[in-house]
């Protein structure tokens, strides 16, 4: 036996491997789903997808069962991951995106002639690998989470191969995906070995290790090669959440990717970065004691972002490259969270983002639910247009409709509007007032677009074209099934349960 | 304890039922008219019952949890089920169900049915939030609610202009008078650092509350509002082109007492000079919708009349609690004002609610005529009405041995022991109110039918007999506090009694009241089609009617010569600086920019690099520009 086989083995003994069951169980989910393609015969095929569902929610029961785990605070892997509130608030979060994308993907499958089961797998796998980037503790796990994630997203991005616009934007995904990879791992390499130098205090050979490159940080709050090193990570970081300048990629993207990736995109790939920039930038993260390079380049980004995405969302009559642009927005005022975050005044600061995350969660995949109900066969074009008349011919989905963008856009008494709220009096604690001032500036200008969408779908009815009549009318749009219809029912829900009570989710998000 | 949380357990569903019932009809039982009622009567039914069930255990228990906590603000939602409340809620839920099942009736035929039980529902919702609250800011989140539910069910009809009409000054003027209240509420949470009614007692208790006379006055201003006290008494009349059950209930019974039931919640903030205010505000308005009532010709508007001169009854009997006091007996004397006025509210509710709904019937009977004048020789054509509506006045005039005779003889004592101006006030107030109520009762049922729809008119069916016969019997028995089990003992107890001469005194004065105002009405009005004070004394009568018209000529004159020109400035001004200047200004100046922003999105992949790695450069320059600091 080899050393590494006896580890293993030592792990297996003292039951270590049952700290990461979420993450087994989905893994073998999706080995299962692949499995029983080939196994069962073709006309059983329609239940495979139930499959995945089933295991999703499985998962989700069990975690919730087992939600103050033993592992809590402790170290598994010999130092790989890191079991915390936080980390258990994200799994979960990861599980329920997951679930819905699921359901998303079987509406939207059922409009393409294209292999069904591959993609519930990849969501499997990836969320998955989600849950543990969330926990990681060590560079090197955070390192081949993220990939698996993001190389898991260049296939799903272009799933739908037979569409020019959704090759491209897997295209562009890659290169851009691959060009900040590049950078986080630079940034990572640099870190990795300034606190490998023995000529340095507290140096470690450890140093991929949080705990170990925290104390070698904070023994050498100003080092240069160090400085750069966490510049390049919050980069790559940045990417992940499309946070200006490193935003560039998303309207392509999300316009070509189909309808229930990009929503997987926008709330839980944004939300794993978050979780990743928390477990570095916050208070009692990896990059803690360098708050002064941290916190300003932070700030610069949240402002940026904020009023990028704004502005950008404006103009904008696709509503995928809409959605696309006001979620820039939204990872700049989780921004604004996380800066709260890394400072000491702000004690609710952490449990502020959690919170706005799980508000954006359920705003956005009502929205995006909707948008699944109203896509034709070419996936890629939605367009404002297509939602006139929508409150006469199905006031179901337009209901729901207003409901999630009243929530994104932080319309009282909806669960966004409180999880600005928390956010932004987290930001006022943490003192980053003029920061304060352009967020609500970017909080006015989004009523402006989202309202826009509303007013399509409530107040005008479609006209063709006065140019072009013959031009094909609007696609048409999908019957709501049951299970879709009940997941865009909680959904709605949700966001109004936690905009009028915010009372047990908050004390739970703000445990930490 | 164990029990006690039990019980605490109830209260979510007696709140959430007539919610939910609201609910269900606004989303899926619009046009299901029928089942909307269904669903809506059986809500009512299940409130009254769990009212008279949760009175009677005779457990009293308060509880509640964080609504929401921003650093040191806490925002809590709670109940508080005292005696008090207890006995607000069996009112509610009693008054309620009848109500809702007259409605069953009189509005059998209407073509918004499942709409009107919505807003039933809904007002129910809101109404028993309010009595259960234990804060004053909970409170005030209801009374918002019950203000929104009474402007939908006064603007029922709304396809007629005046009900539409009525139903925006119903809530704008209620508007008025809530801001004053939020006011007061703020500065009571920011003087004693809590709104929570538990919480000031207690600080009261320890001589810790901090006084003054402009919280409990600014809090008065919510009730001068809701219960249509002077000056806002405006709307209430207005009010009547709502559905006539709606009027019983809410403009009768229930949503105007709130103001009262408000003000004996926060009795421990009360100082002297603040009672003294809302004693003569009370009195002045007795008084002044009695004078207006002897003018009006339509049944409803005398019966709206007759409920603002009753509510400045109980307003002024909670004022008087408090003028001969000094600091010792201060919590007693109040006590003493809190006890006349919900007894008078207790009895009133019933009284009233049966003559609203009496009035009902009449107007059913009589296809929608409304004007006595045009009434007339109904008491044989609709005997069960005519003997209950009876009762009700019987009652409010003060007859010996029915309810409103000793709610009124307590408050009278009140007034006579303690302010023997507002006592005399009163007891005019008292001889009009015979007089108008004998005039309204005489014209409609006796005499010889004097148009044609009296002469056809015909008694309802059992759903709107059955609850004047139930009102009746309780406008009968409720003035006798023996009757009630000792559950109520909390604010029976504070009832004032007068003993020896001054017993004599308040008795007699009554009788002699109730005799002199009902004798001259019977003997002054003839059935006529005419009104007989206007025949025999025009310029009385026109001094009347033009008191009554004088507050809407004030406010209108407001209204039009002074509010709308400012707003007409205001609106020119926006035009020109807000709209013209910085809306379109900046709108224009932020979609330049998104165009900007839109153009940077070309699609093209090696400009993506490009900006990729130009803005990597830029984040890093600032870092090392910071740096350098």
């Amino acid at each position: 036996m080899t050393p590494e086989l006896v580890k293993v083995a030592a792990a297996a003994s003292d039951n270590t491997w049952a700290a990461i069951f979420p993450e087994l169980m989905l893994a073998c989910v999706a080995l299962l789903l692949l499995v029983a393609e080939i196994v069962l015969p073709k006309k059983f095929h329609e239940l495979i997808p139930s499959i995945a569902i089933a295991g999703i929610v499985g998962t989700f029961i069990g975690l919730l069962i087992n939600f103050q785990s033993a592992w809590l605070g402790a170290y598994t892997f010999s130092g790989l991951l890191h079991h915390t509130m936080g980390g258990q608030i994200m799994r979960a979060f990861f599980l329920l995106a997951a679930l819905l994308v699921c359901l998303l993907g079987r509406v939207s499958l059922a409009k393409q002639a294209m292999p069904r089961i591959e993609f519930f797998h990849l969501v499997l796998i990836i969320t998955a690998a989600m849950m543990l980037l969330a926990q990681s503790a060590h560079f090197v796990m955070l390192f081949v989470a993220l990939e698996t994630v993001t190389i898991g997203f260049y296939i799903l991005v272009s799933y739908f191969r037979t569409s020019a616009a959704s090759l491209e934007a897997g295209l562009k995904y890659l290169v851009m995906g691959a060009l900040s990879s590049g950078m986080l791992l630079f940034g990572i390499v640099l870190l990795y070995g300034i606190a490998g130098n023995p000529a340095l205090k507290a140096h470690t050979a450890e140093s991929m290790n949080f705990g170990s490159l925290a104390i070698f940080l904070a023994a050498n709050p100003h080092q240069f090669l160090a400085s750069i090193g966490i510049v390049l990570v919050l980069a790559g970081v940045a990417f992940k959440i499309g946070a200006f300048p490193f935003q560039i990629w998303i309207p392509d993207v999300y316009q070509g990717a189909p309808t229930p990736v990009t929503a997987f995109l926008a709330v839980a790939s944004k939300a794993a970065g978050f979780a990743v920039l928390l477990a570095l930038a916050g208070k009692d993260g990896v990059f803690a004691s360098y708050g002064w390079l941290v916190t300003p380049v932070l700030t610069v980004l949240a402002a940026a972002t904020i009023l990028f995405g704004n502005v950008a969302a404006l103009t904008q009559h696709n509503v995928k490259r809409l959605i696309g642009l006001s979620g820039v927005s939204h990872a700049g005022f989780l921004l604004l969270g996380v800066i709260a975050a890394s400072s000491p005044l702000a004690a609710m600061a952490t449990g502020a983002v959690y919170f706005y995350l799980f508000a954006y969660l359920f705003a956005s995949f009502a929205v995006f639910g909707v948008m699944t109900h109203l896509a034709g066969a070419d996936d890629s074009d939605q367009d404002l247009d297509h939602y006139t008349g929508l409150a006469k011919e199905s006031p179901f989905l337009a209901a729901i409709l207003a409901i999630g963008l009243g929530s994104l856009a932080g319309i009282p008494p909806l669960a966004g509007f409180m999880g600005k709220l928390f956010v932004f009096i987290a930001a006022f604690q943490a003192g980053a007032r003029w920061l304060l001032v352009i967020a609500v500036a970017g909080v006015v200008i989004s009523i402006y677009y989202y309202f826009g969408w509303i007013k399509a779908a409530f107040f005008e009815t479609w006209t063709s074209p006065v140019d072009s009549p013959n031009t094909p009318a609007r696609p048409a749009r999908t019957p709501v099934e049951l299970a879709a219809g009940i997941a865009l029912v909680a959904l709605a829900l949700g966001s109004l349960a936690l905009g009028f009570y915010p009372g047990t989710f908050g004390q739970l998000l703000a445990l930490r | 304890m164990e029990t006690t949380v039990n019980h605490i357990v109830v209260v979510p569903y007696i709140l959430m039922e007539p919610l939910i019932a609201a609910a269900l009809i606004a989303l899926f039982l619009r046009r299901r008219h029928n089942i909307a009622a269904v669903i809506s009567v059986l809500a009512a039914a299940l409130i009254c019952f769990r009212a008279l069930k949760l009175a009677f255990t005779g457990l009293r228990f308060e509880g509640g949890f964080e609504w929401l906590r921003l650093g040191d603000f806490a925002l809590s939602l709670g109940v508080k089920y005292d005696d008090l409340a207890a006995l607000m809620l069996v009112i509610v839920g009693v008054v309620g169900l009848c109500v809702h099942v007259f409605s069953l009736g009189y509005l059998s035929h209407d073509h918004a049915k499942a709409r009107y039980f919505g807003g039933l529902s809904m007002f129910m919702f809101s109404m028993i939030g309010i009595v259960l609250a234990d804060n004053i800011f909970m409170m005030f989140i209801f009374w918002e609610l019950v203000g929104f539910s009474s402007y939908l069910l006064i603007g029922h009809w709304h396809e007629k202009q005046s009900a539409s009409d009525a139903a925006k000054k119903a809530f704008i003027t209620n508007r008025v008078g809530d801001f004053g209240f939020l006011l007061g509420i703020i500065w009571c949470y920011y003087a004693n650092g809590t709104v929570n009614f538990t919480e000031l007692a207690a600080l009261g208790d320890k001589h810790a509350l901090v006084f003054s006379t402009a919280i409990p006055l600014l809090l008065f201003c919510g009730a001068v509002g809701k219960s249509a006290q002077l000056p806002l008494q405006v709307w209430l009349p207005d009010a009547m082109e709502g559905p006539t059950p709606v009027s019983a209930l809410i403009h009768a019974a229930t949503m105007v007492a709130a103001g009262v039931y408000m003000l004996c919640r926060i009795n421990v903030l009360m100082v002297p000079q603040a009672l003294n205010v809302i004693m003569w505000t009370g009195t002045v308005t007795a008084i002044y919708a009695a004078l207006c009532a002897v003018t009006q010709r339509d049944i409803k508007k005398v019966l709206a009349y007759s409920t603002l001169s009753q509510l400045g009854y109980m307003v002024a009997a909670f004022g008087l609690g408090s003028l001969a006091t000094d600091q010792e007996g201060r919590t007693m004397v109040v006590a003493a004002g809190v006890g006349a006025a919900m007894f008078h509210l207790t009895t009133h509710a019933f009284f009233k609610a049966l003559m609203f709904l009496g009035s009902g019937s009449v107007i059913h009977g009589c296809h929608h005529e409304q004007d006595i004048f045009k009434m007339g020789g109904l008491a044989k054509k609709m005997p069960l009405t005519f003997a209950t509506f009876t009762i009700g006045v019987a009652a409010i005039i003060g007859m010996p041995f029915l309810a409103g005779f000793f709610s009124k003889d307590a408050i009278l004592y009140l007034a006579y022991a303690n302010n023997r101006a507002v006592f005399a006030v009163l007891v005019f107030t008292a001889v009009l109110t015979s007089f108008y109520m004998v005039r309204l009762w005489k014209l409609t049922f006796l005499g010889t039918p004097r148009s044609e729809a009296s002469e056809h008119a015909h008694e309802g069916g059992l759903t709107l007999t059955a609850p004047l016969v139930l009102l009746a019997v309780l406008s009968v028995i409720g003035g006798y506090t023996g009757i009630y089990p000792k559950v109520f003992n909390g604010v029976f107890e504070l009832i004032p009694e007068a003993h020896g001469s001054a017993h004599t005194v308040i008795f007699a004065t009554s009788l002699v009241v109730m005799l002199v105002g009902s004798g001259l009405a019977l003997t002054l009005y003839n059935p006529a089609v005419t009104d007989s004070l206007e025949q025999k004394s025009p310029g009385l009568f026109a001094a009347l009617v033009a008191l009554k018209n004088s507050f809407d000529r004030v406010y209108d004159y407001y209204v039009a010569k002074i509010q709308q020109r400012f707003a007409m400035l205001l609106n020119f001004l926006e035009q020109i600086f807000l709209a013209g200047v910085i809306i379109r200004g900046l709108a224009g100046l932020v979609g330049l920019v998104g165009l900007g922003a839109r153009a940077l999105h070309v699609g093209n992949l090696n400009a993506y690099v490009y900006w990729f790695l130009f803005g990597a450069v830029l984040l890093w320059a600032y870092a090392t520009g910071a740096l350098a600091f």
